[in-house]
């Protein structure tokens, strides 16, 4: 009975094993072997050059000495996907709650129009705010006439402007779990709230927000851990001054020919990220 | 209850509505010229068949439904236009609407949360209160860990916690078993006793409303049909439909002659007492168990002939289905009191009816 129950497993056990832990046993190889110059890896050789790499360079002299460049991409990614997050979740609470209380029909219709970017390409979109947050762009042009601004808005190119793809990218990811949270809310206890004296706001942190935690939960991870590595947004508007981790993997994958380094650092950040991922738990684990 | 037209309702917990309608996408009346008075301290139901309008009522009494028109009065102050907050009304949600992310104390006491009271305050009333729905030590519970029933507690002890100067009843009873509801009809009778408050109670269990009320709300689509006391309706309905709502009833169609003197189908004659009305077609309600078996050579009183069809025996009453000669059927109840059947079926037998027994209702 329990051999049967385990031979069901197999199949799933296998496709797990094919797409998730054999990259990552590869990727941990990888990371573990030294570069090629020219792209790649030597094969059969055994280093941990690439992590040590991560924290200390080599100097003209050829001692090692403490490097803080890639600390602070990582700390960037952090500090970047933490203020989307935040962001995302301002804008996706109150327009979730709004979305929740429209008539069954018309909330069919928003949750359609909230997935409606995912029909066209992520790239595509971040080239649309650089057209809108260029110099001259459409929202320069917009405050100028209506007189709110009269210098330049000077934000593409800074993180503000990787902060702000950021937060437009993830933010279905944000709404829709909440979203869904709060539509799932009895409505009755929201009407027993209110009948109990509760006004509007309380009845919001009392009895909408504590129960819509799972949503609230999910939207969190959702937006956060993509965030850390996404790679498109920072690239395209945040220039040169505002690289992620995402950027910095493609790049040794890449141009800088460094595959090692590059599988070092997705293991440092998915390390990041579990540990990342723990502190949440532990935190919403009295949440129902 | 000589409750004047203006009198109902100084008592700070008299409610008084008044031609309250309420329509539904135009075309459902759910509530069509509803005009009731009830006392402070009264136990009043609104009873009547399901899509009636009770819940719409409730709600617009509450203030979640804001009626067409018409005014609501609660101890003469106006109710209109005060949000659902704003006034001194509670209701106990038919599916309980227990707060599951909160302990059954911080359920008890969210009203007076919301009202700011120190937390002494709340915790010393939170326990009074678990104590007068016996759900004493419980407090430190979530509601998954209680049964349905204490479930049903917690909710009258959280809508009765801030002192409600009205407390609103939907169904409270109805997802209960039996045997619990049995119990807690008891319960909510001597909850309202012990706080005085009024109770406004909806339920379309007509022995519910028969054993816990001070005087019941008969309703039908839409409208308010006859209000009395529980022997008021059953004993004197005012229309067929009420007749045959509450308990059980014999109804034989029948003429109205002159006051007081009828004719059935058949062409047999009684009379009623106590009847005024307009000659034409009635309805005659005759209730189970005020009519008799007549003994073999009583001769007196008036009575009508037939036949016994079946002698149900359900231990404390025997109950004889009797076609009459004049084609109708007609149930009565005799007690048992521990002696064979009076009849058995295919007997001929004489039904005694006294005119006081017999009620005439227009349709
Ligand atoms: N929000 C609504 N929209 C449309 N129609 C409604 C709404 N609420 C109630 N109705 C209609 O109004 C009428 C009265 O409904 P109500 O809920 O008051 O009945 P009720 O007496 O409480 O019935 P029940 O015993 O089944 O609970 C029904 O015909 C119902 O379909
Ligand atoms: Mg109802």
């Amino acid at each position: 009975m329990k051999r049967g129950r385990a031979l069901l497993l197999l199949p799933s056990g296998i496709v797990i094993g094919a797409v998730l832990v054999l990259p990552l046993v590869m990727l941990l190889v990888i990371s573990l072997m030294q570069r090629n110059p020219n792209g790649g890896i030597v094969w059969g050789s055994f280093t941990v050059d690439a992590y040590v790499s991560f924290l200390w360079e080599r100097g003209f002299s050829g001692e090692r000495e403490l490097n803080w460049d890639y600390v602070a991409i990582f700390a960037r990614s952090f500090a970047l996907a933490g203020s989307a997050t935040v962001t995302s979740f301002a804008i996706a609470l109150p327009t979730a709650l709004w979305m929740a209380f429209q008539p069954p029909k018309r909330r069919l219709l928003l949750v359609f129009l909230v997935t409606l970017p995912f029909w066209t390409n992520l790239l595509v979109r971040n080239y649309a705010w650089m057209l809108l947050l260029r110099v001259d762009g459409v929202f320069e042009q917009i405050l100028h006439t209506t007189g709110l601004l009269t210098g330049r808005l000077g934000i593409l190119y800074t993180p503000t402007a990787t902060a702000i793809g950021l937060t437009y990218s993830f933010l279905p990811f944000m709404l829709l779990p909440i979203y869904l949270s709060i539509e799932k809310i009895d409505r009755r206890l929201i009407e027993a709230a209110f009948d109990l004296g509760a006004v509007r706001f309380r009845v919001l942190t009392r009895v909408i927000l504590p129960l819509s935690m799972p949503g609230i939960a999910g939207g969190v991870v959702l937006v956060f851990i993509p965030g850390i590595g996404a790679f498109i947004s920072p690239e395209l508007l945040g220039g040169g001054k505002s690289m992620m981790v995402g950027n910095l993997i493609q790049a040794q994958f890449g141009y800088s020919r460094n595959w090692p380094f590059g599988a070092a650092l997705a293991f440092v950040l998915l390390a990041l990220v579990l540990a990342a991922t723990y502190l949440h738990r532990v935190r919403f684990r009295s949440a129902p | 209850m000589g409750l004047g037209e203006d009198g109902a309702g100084s008592a700070p917990g008299a409610l008084s509505c008044r031609n309250l309608r309420k329509t539904f996408g135009g075309t459902v009346r759910a509530l069509d010229d509803v005009s009731i008075d009830i006392a402070a301290g009264e136990f009043f139901t609104l009873l009547g068949p399901s899509g009636c309008g009770k819940t719409t009522l409730l709600r617009a009494i509450a203030g979640f439904e804001a009626q067409d028109s018409g005014t609501i009065h609660l101890g003469g102050q106006p109710l209109d236009g005060l949000a659902p907050p704003q006034r001194p009304v509670n209701t106990v949600f038919q599916s309980y609407a227990v707060f599951p992310h909160m302990t059954v104390a911080e359920n008890v006491g969210f009203a007076l949360e919301m009202q700011r009271r120190p937390k002494a305050v709340i915790a010393a009333r939170v326990e009074e209160m678990l104590a007068l729905v016996r759900l004493q030590g419980l407090g430190g519970r979530k509601p998954s860990q209680l049964s349905g029933g204490q479930q049903q507690r917690v909710a009258l002890a959280r809508a009765l916690a801030a002192t409600p100067r009205l407390l609103l009843l939907d169904e409270p009873l109805s997802a209960l078993d039996l045997k619990l509801r049995n119990e807690m009809r008891l319960e909510l009778k001597r909850l309202q006793s012990e706080t005085g408050i009024t109770f406004v109670f909806v339920t379309h269990d007509q022995h519910e409303a028969l054993t816990m009320s001070d005087r019941i709300a008969v309703m039908r689509d839409g409208k308010v049909l006859q209000v009395g006391t529980p022997t008021e309706i059953y004993e004197r309905p005012a229309l067929r439909f009420v007749a045959d709502f509450i308990g059980e009833a014999n109804l034989l169609e029948a003429t109205r002659i002159a006051p007081g003197r009828f004719r059935l189908a058949g062409g047999a004659e009684l009379d009623a007492a106590e009847d005024t009305g307009p000659t034409g077609p009635v309805t005659l309600v005759l209730r189970p168990e005020r009519a008799h078996l007549a003994g073999p050579d009583e001769a007196e009183g008036q009575s009508l002939a037939g036949a016994v069809e079946q002698v149900v025996y359900d231990g404390a009453d025997t109950t004889y289905h009797i076609a009459l000669d004049s084609g109708a059927t007609l149930r009565l109840r005799e007690p048992s009191h521990g002696a064979p059947a009076q009849a058995r079926a295919g007997d001929s037998v004489r039904v005694r009816i006294d005119p006081a027994s017999l009620r005439a209702v227009p349709d």
